[in-house]
């Protein structure tokens, strides 16, 4: 028997050392934790869909290099913060000086700042599950860590535009830590984009903490090219009464793969999570998300769309775990998904997990095609065939894409999605 | 404008029409009135152009082309509606996307400029109101959680909106009220004009009592067994179907069905 492959120690050789000293030390303990990982294979149960996309070289080991500039000048209506390669351009980013809220890339913390944030860095993830999640942390050049006091309001959606250049082979490990005080409001949208041609890796994690009553929205974008894996993790931990709301539109890729945890640890915690994915030509998408509802009377409400066409494949797994003490959950899980054509492929599993006996939890997933007969009730209103495609398929999603709170964010999915509907019904 | 020559056609293997002939001219209001399961939706929908039902034999000319050679949306630019009997929720496609798109769809065919929002906005308002539909139904989806009245008023909305020349209405008048029965035929005599042809499916004289019809066809088992005047139709809410030889039980045996 072949031993099974383990991730190529070039894997673990951390770039960049403009770090305080606790993070470099952090980073050294997780590279040294994860010699002779195990890469995931068909048999890796949350992997089994997606491990044949996995495909590290050996080039793609290195870091790719630090630019220094932004790749393209983009406009956006609100705050800005522009990584490169998984490092902060200071110069592309416009965000303000607040005394109540900071945002500070990695290398500026002082040394008591750091020490504090090496210890919650991967506190809000489950890291036996998330394994790349522990190799960002082993690679991660730089970062940005923002935190609100209480009651701090941004009062404008702070983007964060993590671009990366892909002239050669390599890898970037943008990370992102966000410590949401008391009552603070904030909305984060993070954006991955590229550009070149060679093959990279993308390796994300952002995590969020959520004191008492802070409502956080995040809008997660993912929009990297052909040529570029994506394996990214976001994490977060709720106290009581906070609202935590999430949006990640998916466009397919060679390999894209987004875990999402999220942890109900005290009463009243709320959240909601969003998501569209559509694949096509032969990319591959692979939401896996997981909601701990830990204490009583907190809500979950989660609903992901997936469309894939041609010989694309998508993949849900959403997994409610409700705990023990966990009495009066209400947790809702919807996932729906659109084939195209009979070449697509898409997996689904909701899994309950269910110890607490007063609780109400509903899920359904369910795969289908577009409906004939609304197809041509359309039609014979001489509505082009094309045009009756898109429409049937954008009400498929609409619901969720009309729900993403910035107006920009909800232009570039509409501008995206036209692209994939060109594509998808060329033929019609 | 319109020949149906010896038109068959079958569902699954099934035939359903064995050979129908019908000459509509331009001006004309047919009313083709039958048992259930008589074939009546199904020579609907083949003329719409539903592919569900395949036609073995037969030719159907419409203004001069050769009808059954189109696609569906082809029909409904050259001037063919079909306004149908089970009309279909489309949920997240609004009532105004979906007829605004047709609409400039039409018009683009024709070399007209698109209607921009509001344009189409005041027409709608105007059409939705004729048809006694509350305006705020366009922002609805597409017959989404529509009553029947509803849903058939919204067809006659769309064949007012689209000004076809063949408007062929299967069963907009049943489950109608009194009142919605007089909103929907001032609707189709609105549609009336020497210009436009309509071929009126319908299962009871009351609707003939507001639409008179020039011609009456009767349907059974997939044939035109009789046609006459609007006298036709009220013989038959007489003396049932029973004197033509249509067995009550195939009338009654099919209404499950459908
Ligand atoms: N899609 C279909 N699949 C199978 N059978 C059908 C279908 N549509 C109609 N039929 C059958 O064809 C016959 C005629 O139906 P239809 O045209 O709807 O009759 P009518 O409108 O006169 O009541 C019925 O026996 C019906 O069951
Ligand atoms: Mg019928």
């Amino acid at each position: 028997m072949k031993p099974a492959p383990t991730l190529s120690t070039a894997f673990l050789q951390p770039a960049g050392q403009a770090l305080p000293a606790p993070l470099l030390e952090l980073r050294k303990q997780r590279g040294a934790a994860l010699v002779d990982m195990p890469l995931p294979t068909r048999k890796t149960e949350n992997w089994k869909y997606s491990s044949k996309r996995l495909k590290l070289t050996e080039e793609m080991a290195i870091s790719l290099p630090t630019t220094g500039k932004a790749g393209s000048a983009l406009a956006v209506p609100g705050y800005k913060v522009v990584f490169t390669n998984g490092v902060m351009i200071p110069e592309a980013s416009e965000y303000p000086d607040l005394d109540d809220i900071s945002i500070q890339r990695f290398g500026e913390l002082s040394e008591a700042q750091a020490r504090d944030l090496a210890e919650r860095l991967d506190s809000t993830l489950d890291m036996k599950t998330v394994q790349f999640a522990g190799l960002n942390t082993a690679r991660f050049e730089d970062g940005l860590v923002i935190r609100l006091n209480p009651n701090a309001v941004l009062d404008q959606p702070l983007f964060i535009i993590n671009e990366v250049t892909a002239d050669a082979s390599g890898s970037a490990f943008p990370r992102i830590y966000v410590d949401a005080g008391a009552n603070s409001q904030i909305t984060l949208v993070e954006e991955y984009i590229s550009s070149g041609q060679e093959p990279v890796m993308v390796n994300t994690v952002t995590e969020f903490t959520l004191a008492e009553g802070a409502n956080v929205t995040n809008i997660r974008l993912c929009m990297d090219g052909e040529n570029v894996q994506h394996i990214g993790a976001t994490g977060v931990r709720q106290q009581r009464n906070s609202r935590f709301e999430s949006h990640c539109m998916g466009f397919g890729g060679p390999l894209r793969r987004h875990d999402l945890q999220v942890r109900l640890e005290e009463q009243g915690a709320e959240c909601k999570l969003n998501g569209v994915v559509v694949t096509q030509g032969t990319q591959h998408y692979d939401n896996h998300t997981t909601i701990e509802h830990i204490a009583a009377n907190c809500d979950s409400e989660e609903t992901y769309r997936n469309i894939a066409t041609d010989k694309s494949h998508a993949v849900f797994n959403g997994r409610i775990h409700i705990h023990q003490d966990a009495q009066k959950s209400n947790a809702n899980m919807n996932n729906k998904n659109l084939l195209l054509t009979t070449g697509a492929e898409i997996d689904t599993k909701p899994e309950l997990e269910i110890y607490a006996d007063d609780v109400k939890c509903a899920h359904g997933a369910t795969i289908g095609q577009l409906d004939e007969e609304s197809l041509f009730y359309l039609v014979s209103r001489g509505i082009p065939r094309r045009e009756a495609n898109v429409l049937l398929t954008m009400a498929f999603i609409n619901e969720l894409v009309v729900q993403i709170p910035v107006e920009a964010v909800r232009e570039t999915v509409h501008t995206r999605l036209n692209q994939f509907f060109d594509q998808a019904f060329q033929e019609v | 404008m319109l020949s149906i020559k010896n038109l068959h056609a079958s569902v699954e293997g099934n035939e359903i029409l064995k050979g129908i002939d019908l000459e509509v001219k331009a001006g004309e209001v047919h009313a083709i009135m039958g048992p259930n399961g008589s074939g009546k939706s199904t020579l609907a929908q083949v003329l719409a152009g539903n592919d569900t039902f395949e036609v073995t034999a037969g030719e159907v000319i419409f203004s001069g082309d050769d009808l059954l050679e189109k696609k569906t949306e082809d029909r409904a630019r050259d001037g063919v509606f079909l306004a149908f009997q089970y009309p279909v929720e489309i949920p997240g496609v609004s009532n105004m996307q979906f007829m605004r798109t047709a609409v400039n769809a039409l018009r683009h065919h024709r070399g007209e400029p698109e209607m921009n929002a509001a344009e189409f906005m005041k027409l709608a308002r105007e059409v939705s109101k004729q048809v006694d539909l509350d305006p705020a139904f366009l922002k609805r989806g597409v017959n989404e959680g529509f009553s029947g009245g509803e849903k058939k008023r919204n067809e006659i909305m769309q064949a007012l909106m689209l000004q076809p020349s063949l408007a062929i209405l299967d069963e907009t008048d049943s489950g109608l009220d009194i009142d919605a029965l007089k909103v929907v035929s001032d609707g189709v005599n609105a549609l009336r004009s020497e210009d436009r042809a309509i071929l009126m499916v319908t299962h009871y004289q009351r609707l003939l009592d507001h639409i008179v019809p020039d011609f009456v066809h009767v349907l059974a088992d997939g044939k035109i067994v009789k046609s006459g005047g609007r006298e036709l139709a009220l013989e038959l809410e007489e003396r049932g179907y029973s004197w033509l030889g249509i067995a009550e039980d195939e009338a009654t045996e099919a209404s499950s069905a459908n």
